[in-house]
């Protein structure tokens, strides 16, 4: 797989390093300038409770009791994953998400209708909605793209304590993330999230703690998604086509002879 | 703490209780992570699961309170065993001392050491003392033997801390225990390191100082002090809190650890006598015995010219505390309780919220006739006229606000937990009327000053005589120049022939090895001396390089700020070598002896390597070798203790609010000797139905302190919106609580709203056969801001009014509550 030089970037997060400090969750508002909306507690420290338009990544707070061992408690960075082959962008109709040189999934208002086909489209989930907004955007993690193209890596990348993310050319982050599954047997789950789910994803993620138990979509197929929806589409013509013909082809045995009745209905009227 | 932060990352077990660094100190978590990946271990003791826990190779369960149980099992584990550093032990501790054989210990006086007057609350401790040799130093037994040997009695003080006693009072299983214990203790080795990192989960009990006097043990027992990945190490709970307490700001202390005097030390003589420790033994290094050079050094920077030998340096000016008077915050707000002040600064800080019993301090500020609220925001206290259960009409306070800035709108130095001093650039500009601290103290100095002049007054002297030069808008480096010290005459060394002259006049201080007692140098800090200095006439502040070399490998990076003293980075290093001066680990050479490479400043061959030695001084087998704990009298470390109020070995009381009728250690339920607040405002509940669970509070990473700063940011307050009490699911279910719901937590002092975090985070407790529930709150709500009742108000309303026996730090994480469902 191309990765144009180094160009694309990649992140695995090693959840076993996460200390849920959310620093990250800070950082991304800060270099974003986003606002902050009413919350409450639960019961549950996640908050706001889901990425939103003004909360691009959050840490879910998820605890697991053992019984006769001490509990598990995993914090979860969710963000884009700024996928290969994005959903959204292709099933954006007036192409309003593009992938860059770096690889960041980039959204630009200036194309959006607000028709809203992406977020149905992302199968994590992502893009959100400025609903209360007259001039409403789509809003989702940018993968700091400006501050890729600049040299820098992500906001909430460079505040992270404890190196969570490792950072680096696409290639070298598969690698590293093979790397710690070979190199610490037991430690981990034995699965590369994102490796291929959706076709593969920029952003990765090792586990400790299975994925389906930490709020992990895992039924997600392990192809592009466009491609699925391409295998789709791109029957229409041949499928429709294919019914056009045979229910003509039916219409016309069917109406075979009408024209002789049509004419036999007329004779009869004038004898009358 | 006597390592550093980086430092973590060099041990081979991390012991973490009484703190939860993934949590407060998410940055230092970075090095416990690091150390992880190298292989170490970390293990978590605490009453809760917590963030540091999910990452714990071991967790134990314990109930708030029992800290000196569960060390104390440790201590017997470690003696039983014989896991002790025996070289160690033997050559740098006071193991060996033999003590007075009318010493007494609660194994055989139910609880109480020798020497205890019921009626006073304290102890005589005649009985305390070692047996003395004819050279005028302690007498030894280095075979650890003699029956009245520090060891000996430590082993008898200990040995009721089986591990069936240790399980029923802390309700840690024993398996947990014996898991840790194993775990921890094999840091014995020479090779190994084990480090303990603990905050304010140890500090705020009534039995606090003897927390950390019980790690002291196991550290030394193990050999952990002074080598690179030990320590004993505390995670201080704001950014410059440490450089508070270095620069004097408690009531018993001067710039730099010296003592307040009291009004009977007539003269600088007695102060001097008082406070400077002795010792017969040659090899004992006793740093302190330059008292001297340092409280007249800091008389000269305070009243310059004015102090001179004469008018025994001033030394009449300086302001004096009544014989035994403690005027520590708890007595401060009993006092302003009670009508004795008229005015009081609450400077940078929100006492409404921060101190214990905040229903008698909101009363208490009802009494001033001012307050003056010196604060970036408005907060709880400047508003307490006008809080929950207040009526405005019958308060006659006149509030004052002063706003001053952050600290990243001015230039200065903080000083972390590492004993590091970093000075910072200022960031942005102030807004509005805003002004440094220093700018606004500056300015009601020269006006006190002003009118001090002009009016006269019992005793101006002491305001009139002070230097105070730092300009009209404070030039700060002025302060941490005078900080540092001045040579105020040419000062030479004497004792060289021909005399090494060892600055000129003018110039500043290279350190406080070059301070005098006769009035030639200046120092305000003597700790502080180096940190803004001068080499080859160029002055340089120490505090703001930042180089990143590290020569050792140990993440020391002596060229990065400046630590005090001196920029030794791992104190009492001398005792990470052996006797001869080799690295006991050499693959973490903290320090080396090098005989042969030449000592730039002796020009004598015979140097260390390494880190910045505890004293010049070749290894103790040489001559003149020195032993390594430096700053005690008797140059070792101390197993045994008796400089303490509550007894010369930690002994497990309970909290003075506890689930217990009686203690199962002893007879002496509570700390004997700590002090009984008798107002209404104080009472106390113990093994009371209306409160039957143990509550204990904490921080949150989200939330600073009371949370002034942080409930003001929006981000943090998005994310950590509400008051909360965790509690068992098992407690839930006997309350009908679910998950969320708002409930209501009471103590005999104060009630408070949260919502309810049910969790198996927690689990109840089984102590001394009964089931016992344990909550936890954090303290960083107020009702001030966000104005909305569903936020919360302050845990401290619920904490009682009793404090550590030696340095009276209230106890606010063992009390007891209930919880009701609203």
């Amino acid at each position: 797989m191309a990765t144009n030089n180094g160009k694309k970037k990649g992140v695995l997060v090693d959840l076993t390093r996460c200390i849920g400090c959310r620093g990250c969750q800070v950082a991304c508002k800060s270099w974003n300038e986003r606002k902050t909306g009413k919350t409450a507690l639960e019961g549950n420290f996640t908050n706001p409770k889901q990425l939103n338009s003004d909360t691009f990544t959050r840490i879910g707070f998820i605890e697991q009791d053992k019984a006769d061992q001490q509990p598990v408690w995993s914090f979860i960075k969710s963000q884009c994953m700024h996928c290969e082959d994005p959903a959204c962008l292709s099933a954006c109709p007036v192409g309003a998400f593009s992938k860059t040189e770096q690889g960041a999934v980039v959204y630009n208002f200036g194309r959006c209708i607000g028709c809203r086909y992406c977020m149905v489209a992302c199968p994590f989930n992502i893009p959100k909605y400025e609903w209360e907004s007259t001039s409403p955007w789509i809003r989702k993690c940018t993968f700091c793209a400006d501050r890729l193209a600049d040299g820098k890596v992500p906001a909430c990348i460079k505040v992270c304590p404890t190196t969570v993310m490792f950072f680096g050319p696409l290639d070298e982050v598969k690698k590293e993330a093979e790397k710690r599954l070979k190199e610490n047997p037991g430690k981990y789950v034995n699965h590369i999230y994102g490796k291929e789910e959706a076709g593969g994803t920029s952003w990765m993620y090792l586990s400790a703690v299975p994925f389906s138990e930490i709020g992990f979509d895992t039924r997600i197929p392990g192809k592009k998604l466009p491609d699925i929806t391409w295998g789709m589409l791109s029957e229409i013509p041949v499928k429709v086509g294919a019914l056009v013909v045979g229910l003509g082809l039916i219409a016309a045995f069917r109406n075979r002879g009408a024209d002789a009745d049509k004419s036999s209905e007329s004779k009869q009227e004038k004898e009358k | 703490m006597t390592n550093h932060w980086i430092d973590f990352k060099n041990a081979d077990v991390i012991l973490v209780m009484g703190s939860n660094p993934a949590s407060n100190h998410p940055i230092a978590m970075k090095w416990v992570m690091r150390a992880k990946e190298k292989g170490a271990k970390l293990i978590v003791v605490d009453p809760r699961f917590t963030q540091t826990a999910s990452k714990a190779d071991l967790y134990a369960p314990m109930r708030s309170g029992t800290d000196i149980a569960f060390l104390g099992g440790m201590v017997k584990y470690i003696l039983d065993n014989n896991l002790i550093f025996k070289d160690y032990v033997v050559n740098y501790t006071n193991a060996p001392f033999l003590v007075n054989p009318e010493f007494k210990g609660p194994g055989e006086l139910n609880g109480l050491f020798s020497g205890y007057d019921e009626k006073a609350r304290k102890y005589d401790k005649k009985t305390w003392g070692y047996q003395m040799g004819e050279d005028g130093t302690p007498k030894k037994d280095p075979t650890l033997k003699d029956p009245h040997c520090v060891f000996q009695l430590l082993r008898k003080q200990y040995a009721r801390y089986t591990l069936d006693k240790v399980s029923s009072i802390t309700g840690t299983p024993k398996d947990k225990l014996e898991a840790v214990y194993k775990l921890y203790s094999s840091t014995g080795k020479p090779n190994k390191a084990g480090t303990e990192l603990y905050a304010m989960g140890w500090t705020q009990h009534s039995v606090g100082t003897q927390n950390i006097r019980g790690m002291a043990v196991i550290q030394l027992l193990l050999g952990n002090i002074g080598i690179a990945g030990g320590g004993i190490n505390a995670l201080r709970g704001e950014s410059n809190v440490q450089g508070s307490t270095d620069q004097g700001l408690l009531f018993h202390l001067l710039p730099g650890y010296n003592a307040t005097p009291s009004a009977s030390l007539k003269d600088l003589n007695a102060y001097i006598e008082k406070f400077t420790p002795k010792t017969k033994d040659p090899k004992s290094v006793n740093w302190l015995s330059n008292r001297a050079k340092y409280i007249t050094s800091y008389l000269k920077a305070i009243y310059g010219a004015n102090a001179t030998k004469e008018n025994d340096f001033g030394y009449a000016w300086l302001p004096k505390i009544d014989d035994g008077m403690n005027a520590s915050w708890l007595m401060l707000f009993d006092k302003m309780h009670k009508g004795q002040f008229e005015g009081f600064f609450a400077w940078g800080q929100n006492p409404a919220c921060s101190g214990a019993n905040s229903n008698k301090t909101r009363a208490a500020l009802g009494k001033l006739k001012w307050l003056v609220n010196v604060n970036l925001f408005d907060n709880e206290t400047a508003s307490f006229w006008k809080g929950p259960g207040m009526n405005p009409k019958e308060i006659q306070t006149e509030v004052f606000m002063l706003p001053c800035v952050s600290s990243i709108e001015k230039e200065g130095s903080l000083t972390n937990s590492s004993r590091l001093a970093q000075w910072r650039y200022k960031a942005v500009d102030h807004l509005g009327q805003s002004k440094p601290d220093a700018d606004i103290m500056n300015d009601l100095f020269l006006k006190v000053r002003e009118l001090y002049k002009k009016e006269g007054g019992k005793f101006p002297d002491p305001i009139t005589k002070l230097t105070w030069n730092y300009g009209k808008e404070v030039d700060i480096h002025k302060v941490a120049k005078e900080i540092n010290g001045y040579y105020l005459e040419d000062v030479y060394d004497k004792k060289a022939t021909p005399p090494k002259l060892l600055g000129k006049k003018g110039d500043l201080c290279a350190s406080f090895v070059h301070l005098q007692a006769d009035g030639t140098t200046s120092c305000g800090n003597w700790l502080f001396s180096q940190s803004y200095t001068q080499k080859e006439g160029k002055v340089i502040n120490m505090m703001a390089r930042r180089g990143k070399e590290d020569p050792t490998g140990l993440g020391l990076y002596p060229n990065w700020a400046w630590a005090w003293p001196v920029n030794r980075r791992i104190i009492y290093n001398r005792a990470s070598v052996d006797m001869n001066g080799n690295p006991w680990d050499p693959k973490r050479p903290l320090l080396k002896w090098d005989a042969v490479k030449e000592d730039p400043v002796s020009k004598k061959p015979g140097v260390w390597v390494g880190d910045v030695p505890d004293g010049p001084a070749p290894p103790m087998a040489k001559d003149p070798g020195k032993y390594p704990f430096i700053m005690m009298a008797e140059g070792k470390g101390a197993l045994y203790g008796p400089g303490l109020n509550d007894g010369p070995f930690p002994e497990h009381y309970e909290a003075l609010e506890c689930p217990l009728e009686e203690s199962l250690m002893s007879k002496q339920r509570i700390n004997p000797t700590i002090k009984i607040f008798g107002e209404k405002e104080d009472a106390f509940y113990s093994c009371d139905m209306r409160y039957p669970y143990v509550a204990s509070t904490y921080r949150v990473t989200e939330h600073w302190q009371t949370g002034v700063m942080t409930r003001h940011t929006p981000w943090l307050l998005e994310m950590q919106p509400q008051q909360f009490v965790e509690m068992s699911k098992e407690l839930a279910a006997d309350k009908g609580i679910k998950n969320g719901d708002r409930v209501k937590v009471k103590s005999g002092r104060g009630e408070i709203l949260a919502v309810a975090v049910v969790t198996s985070r927690l689990k109840p407790f089984k102590i001394g056969g009964q089931t016992v529930h344990q909550v936890g709150m954090p303290w960083c709500f107020g009702w001030q801001y966000p104005n909305d009742p569903k936020a919360g108000d302050s845990s401290n309303l619920l904490t009682p009014t009793v404090g550590d026996a030696n340095t009276m730090i209230p106890e606010s994480k063992a009390f007891m509550v209930n919880v009701e469902k609203v």
